[in-house]
């Protein structure tokens, strides 16, 4: 079976996005007959051809990690470019929305936007998942990520099975929706101790950046 | 009052809104305020790469050089910025949604709680008031128009500002 992937990360092949399809392929091609082909968004001189993919496809799965809310412009563009008197097969789209916030609630706006988007792409809605905490996944050690690899390893060998998302996996993915209280008392205890921004210290103080941190270069 | 207009139609007949916008603009300027409008279509705007170079390399600064950072300064130094956008494909097009991305610069990336989720921390004392006139397609109804409110509603609280008004036309 082919599975047609349309990557909307701006980062493209080095994203955190392809780093998590590349999981959930692990999974969908136990079976030696699957495969999976992968679109790069990102690269815009190539539309055309990620047009026809799309045309051409009939199971498809669009991941993108949520800039400003929603899809990444790069993406809108896409939709907005289909042209659905293109191809006649109604397609089964799924998605899968990652974003860096802990919560998977941040997510849930698009994902209702998203759902109602298939019928007007011709497709039939197959399937979110949406999984927060993913900023800085490739950098942390195996043992820190691996119930999230593991999780989209196990997803990639269900929809090869049963051609959709397993709703547990799913289920367990999104999770936490919300911060439970008790997370919500560590993190304030690790933004007291600096431990919250850690990472972006580490990358400002790379870049020598870190004294302009808090710079406001656009006041009048 | 500094008003901003975000125009984020691109070309196609989008006369209406056009329309729309210039009365607004018209009776803003009438009524005292000064209007910057950019017309998005016109410019020269690159996509977000993701490079984070304005959160982790220039602070606050865009690394793409290209027309965005006449929008990035009248915008913050605005009180009330209007995103303007026929709706395409049931959301804001395209054109919008690439400078709503490029806005990242105006927030820090530090991490804070706000109403119990995670946002980002602001990055300057004051931010403008958002709003948004959106044209209506052909199958337009009203869980689209919650949807988009409901999706600028969660823009404009991670750019550290609120809404003041979402007009579908």
């Amino acid at each position: 079976m082919k599975l047609t992937v349309f990557i909307g990360s701006p980062r493209g092949s080095k994203s955190n996005s392809t780093f998590l399809i590349n999981h959930f392929e692990t999974g969908f091609c136990k079976n030696n007959n699957n495969i999976i082909e992968y679109f790069y968004l990102n690269k815009i001189n190539k539309t055309e051809e990620n047009l026809e993919a799309f045309y051409k496809a009939d199971n498809v799965i669009i991941i993108f990690p949520l800039y400003t809310d929603s899809m990444p412009g790069i993406v809108k563009e896409f939709i907005e470019r289909i042209d659905t008197t293109k191809f006649e097969t109604v397609k089964k789209l799924s998605y899968i929305v990652q974003s860096g916030f802990p919560e998977a609630k941040h997510s849930s706006y698009i994902a209702r936007y998203l759902e109602k988007l298939c019928p007007r792409l011709k497709c039939t809605f197959n399937g979110i998942v949406t999984k927060g905490e993913i900023e800085g996944i490739q950098i942390k050690p195996t043992w820190m990520i691996k119930n999230t690899t593991f999780a989209f390893t196990e997803l990639g060998e269900y929809y090869a099975e049963k051609l959709t998302f397993n709703h547990e996996i799913v289920k367990n993915l999104q999770k936490p929706y919300r911060l439970s209280k008790g997370t919500r008392v560590m993190l304030r205890i690790m933004k007291s101790i600096g431990l919250t921004n850690f990472y972006w210290n580490m990358k400002l103080k790379e870049n020598n950046a870190y004294e302009k941190r808090f710079d406001k270069p656009y006041i009048n | 009052m500094k008003i901003t207009i975000l125009n984020g139609s691109p070309n196609g007949d989008y006369n209406t809104l056009t329309e729309r916008i210039q009365s607004l603009k018209m009776q803003k300027e009438n009524e005292g305020h000064s209007v910057e409008e950019f017309n998005l279509k016109e410019m020269d705007l690159a996509f977000c790469n993701g490079c984070w170079a304005c959160w982790w390399k220039s602070p606050g600064i865009c690394a793409i050089k290209d027309d965005i950072e006449s929008i990035l300064r009248s915008v913050i130094n605005a009180d009330l910025v209007i995103f303007s956008s026929p709706i395409i494909k049931g959301f804001t097009s395209s054109l919008l949604k690439k400078v709503c991305d490029r806005l990242i610069p105006l927030v820090h990336p530090y991490i804070e709680l706000v109403e119990n989720e995670c946002h980002h921390l602001k990055r300057y004392d004051k931010y403008p008031d958002f709003a948004l006139v959106a044209l209506k397609e052909e199958d337009t109804d009203k869980e689209d128009e919650e949807i988009i409110s409901d999706i600028f509603k969660r823009f404009a609280l991670n750019i550290k500002t609120k809404v003041e008004f979402v007009e579908f036309i």
